[in-house]
């Protein structure tokens, strides 16, 4: 299926037959898209459904093998990144890709060189002036000679924008700008995109986050397996729809829909495993108390920085406990190292599967064993891992989480970001804990992948184990969750068993603090 | 669990094993052996001397003390660590066995286990200042090198420590010996086999030697998966000074005295053998046999060179270049990937 472009003066950017193939895969398959002027334009696909392919060529960094674009009417042929920039094509990535140790002036002027003083010397105060410019365009309260490395992400979001702007682009890619944003730096953000659309800059907005497409977009292109499926007015789409899009499927469930059908209803009457008593750390945990039952799992909401993953690190021990005390199974947890609270059976799955989970240059095998390898002894006395037990038990967790690798061999780095959240659930099962915290499981996990690990949380709890799940989409936890816990600067605030927890109701509670 | 996540397509990057034959791709992958190949080739070309059985016997003995101090290095390396100090160990540790049985008439044995004490404390001291204490590695172990290299150069005026007559035969040996009888090789040799071979099992066999990879590959992640981060470094530094001693031992009863020299030559040589090692491996990580490997390349190298007659700069200047090289045929591999 293949969009045609829609009618209209000339567009500024025109893919025609776009094709461009890996070893194996086919990540772009005849694309053709045409972006009008002055629109805001959302781009959605799964994981690995060529979004960042087709990014990537538009900015020069990769070579279609087949196909075209145009700017303005005009053949561009792109040899290498610098040349889109000089096109006035402008990439804001997910990873933030500043110089953190110089200023923000010098990165958002960055490839235009430094103005001269007297033909030698580096005009700071001109420098700074220029930066200036962009940076009250988009209302941002920075100082041009801060060092970038020291400002919020939120800000250096906005100051890889700025250099866009000094790079008078017309065109400007932002990449999940949202991850890590508190909810009113992304309020900020949106309206800095708006602004830019009413100056005629066209805005593509690629996003796993369906609310904001539909609040922020007037058009969505969705990508699968490759190929273009659908390219229509956001207005002409709902929530449903749109993931059907995404996903192929025909059905998909709203969050009441699904906790609805799967008769999520109130905590199991059950023993309890875990009892975090009157917890405060150095870090802003501030006198939290709560416990989890077999086969019980508890949500952890709250907006971001409420203190949620502070809590739990200090509950796992992975940060020091000021005051306040841990039980699992009724024996009391020191907060000395997390080898103690792993001993205990607690597991903290963290937020960042790329900086904490998984060591990303191990194997497949090598992640899911790290936590347990002194079960995988050839003989029980010599320290040394049998890479014969640790393959066959790979291979369970594999098979079990349908985790999709090539082998147990595979590098993690190479792993999609779903199947590396997989890894990391792995190999926690394979240490056996009994209770598992699971640390934003679905960030940059597309919608398939989000349904698979929803599906393995239900199973570990169903399988006895207690499980304490936290999310900043509220709509998962509604799906998923008996219990939800509702945090604001590092204080419960609110507690929803059963009925009543809906996404309203979790809202309400995180707004009514302020 | 959803049917669409297994029958997802490969990722580009794994999706490559079997794609056509890539020159660049082998040159990259093999860039270290094929630089040590040909440089063997060359210089066998030049100098049929170059193959001597006996020549080469003697080059591994000269070897061994450096392919101690690299194996020790290979550990901390892979802990994202530097050991700046290790020659320092070795020339402190030289220095004060030397010392205790020319001046002291102490026996070898004794002086000897003070030596190795002096080391496991020297590499403890390094472990508690970085892991511990939090303190970079690189300047901190760059200024315990310096303290030691410092000690002992006051220890003695500045002058060699020489022990002909004093030092007894049987630690003599320890730097040359009666060869073995069948492969004629000389005990130090032997002994940086063994090392190696130790050190080989420790790194590549253990759930210790696991754990060291993953504290390199992510120290955060590691410690959440309930490994003793601080405790490892720690250990590596004193593996460090265990390591120096054996270099110590040999080199000092080789030359039959303590040499004033602050070793940064010897330094430089071991980081070059366990970073070719690592080049030469298939996910560039230090490793044993790599940094076996890479001593024995640049032994093969000095000792190709000396046979033209070629002076100690010429050869600083070439093992320099033959650095570069291999590492720009593992850089040209990395940057296409």
């Amino acid at each position: 299926m293949t969009a045609t472009a829609p009618e209209a003066s000339t567009p500024l950017l025109e893919v025609s037959g776009v094709t461009k193939r890996y070893p194996g895969v086919l990540a772009v398959d005849d694309v053709s898209l045409s972006l009008e002027t002055g629109q805001i334009i959302g781009l959605v696909g799964k994981n690995g459904a060529g979004k960042s392919t087709l990014i990537k060529i538009i900015a020069g960094a990769e070579h279609a093998d087949e196909g075209h674009l145009r700017l303005n009417g005009e053949p561009l042929v792109l040899h290498r990144p610098h040349d889109a920039t000089v096109a006035g094509l402008a990439f804001v990535h997910q990873d933030l890709q500043d110089v953190g140790d110089l200023s923000v002036a010098e990165n958002v002027r960055m490839g235009l060189g430094y103005p001269r003083k007297m033909g030698l010397f580096v005009d700071w105060a001109e420098l700074h002036r220029q930066a200036a410019e962009p940076i009250t365009r988009l209302e941002a309260d920075i100082d041009p000679r801060e060092p970038v490395g020291e400002l919020s992400v939120a800000k250096q979001r906005l100051v890889m924008i700025a250099r866009g702007l000094a790079q008078q682009a017309q065109l400007l890619v932002l990449d999940e700008p949202s991850a890590s944003l508190t909810d009113e730096e992304i309020e900020h953000l949106f309206a800095v995109v708006r602004r830019l659309r009413d100056d005629g800059i066209t805005v593509v907005y690629v996003s796993h986050r369906l609310e904001e497409i539909f609040e922020l977009t007037e058009r969505v292109i969705v990508m699968r397996n490759g190929q273009l499926v659908a390219d229509e007015p956001t207005a002409s789409l709902n929530r449903s729809s749109l993931i059907s899009h995404i996903t192929g499927h025909e059905h998909a469930q709203t969050a009441a829909e699904r906790r609805a059908s799967r008769g999520v209803g109130g905590r199991p009457d059950t023993e309890v495993v875990l009892e975090v008593d009157e917890v405060s750390a150095d870090t802003g945990v501030n006198n939290c108390s709560f416990d989890v039952r077999k086969g019980e799992i508890l949500g952890v909401g709250g907006l971001m920085g409420s203190g949620r993953t502070e809590m739990v690190r200090a509950v796992f021990g992975a940060d020091h406990r000021r005051e306040g005390s841990v039980r699992v199974h009724g024996i009391e947890v020191s907060d000395k190292h997390p080898s103690e609270s792993m001993a205990a059976g607690l597991a903290l799955l963290p937020e960042d599967r790329k900086t904490q989970g998984n060591i990303m240059d191990f194997s497949v095998r090598h992640n899911i064993t790290l936590a347990s390898l002194d079960r995988h002894r050839a003989r029980p006395r010599v320290p040394a891992p049998s890479g014969r037990s640790e393959k066959q038990a790979t291979d369970r967790r594999i098979d079990r989480l349908s985790i999709a690798t090539p082998s147990d061999r595979q590098l993690v780095r190479l792993l999609s970001g779903g199947n590396q959240q997989k890894v990391v659930i792995g190999k926690w099962l394979e240490q056996g804990a009994d209770v598992l915290i699971f640390d934003e499981p679905t960030i940059g996990v597309d919608v398939d992948g989000k349904e698979e690990i929803y599906d393995i949380m239900e199973e570990l709890a169903a399988e006895g184990k207690a499980v304490v799940f936290i999310s900043s989409e509220f709509s998962e936890l509604v799906g998923v969750c008996h219990r939800v816990l509702v945090l604001h600067e590092g204080r419960i605030v609110g507690e929803l068993e059963g009925d009543a927890v809906t996404e309203p109701a979790i809202v309400e509670i995180c707004y009514s603090q302020h | 669990m959803s049917e669409m996540a297994t029958a997802q397509a490969p990722s580009p990057e794994s999706g490559g094993r079997r794609q056509d034959f890539d020159l660049l791709k082998v040159i990259s992958r093999f860039g270290v052996i094929i630089t040590l190949l040909a440089s063997i080739l060359i210089f066998t070309v030049l100098n049929d001397r170059f193959i001597e059985i006996d020549g080469i016997r003697t080059s591994l003995n000269l070897a061994s003390p450096l392919l101690m101090l690299a194996l020790g290095l290979t550990v901390v390396l892979a802990m994202g660590d530097f050991d700046l100090s290790v020659t320092g160990i070795q020339s402190a540790a030289g220095a004060i066995v030397v010392i205790l049985i020319v001046n002291h008439d102490w026996s070898w044995l004794l002086a000897v286990l003070v030596g190795l004490l002096f080391c496991l404390i020297a590499g403890s001291v390094n472990g508690l200042l970085v892991s511990y204490a939090g303190m970079p590695s690189f300047i901190t172990t760059l200024a315990t090198g310096l303290i030691l290299i410092g000690t002992r150069y006051e220890a003695a005026d500045g002058r060699n420590i020489t022990g002909a007559k004093d030092l007894p035969a049987i630690y003599r040996d320890f730097g040359v010996g009666r060869p073995d009888p069948w492969l004629e090789l000389h005990t130090p040799v032997w002994i940086a086999a063994g090392l190696a071979i130790l050190m080989w099992l420790l790194m590549s066999k253990t759930e210790a030697g696991r754990y060291m990879y993953a504290i390199g590959g992510n120290p955060e992640a590691a410690r959440l998966s309930g490994i003793n981060v601080k405790a490892l470094r720690a250990l590596g530094f004193t593996a460090v000074g265990f390591m120096a001693l054996f270099a110590a031992v040999t080199s000092t009863a080789r030359t039959a005295s303590s040499v004033a020299d602050s070793g940064f030559s010897t330094l430089l040589g071991a980081y070059a053998a366990a970073f070719l090692g690592a080049a030469a491996s298939k996910r560039t990580l230090f490793n044993v046999p790599g940094t076996v490997l890479g001593v024995i390349f640049l032994q093969a190298v000095d000792r190709g060179l000396i046979l033209e007659g070629y002076s100690t700069g010429v050869r600083d200047i070439a093992k320099g270049c033959i650095l570069l090289l291999a590492m720009a045929f593992t850089r040209i591999g990395a940057s296409r990937q």
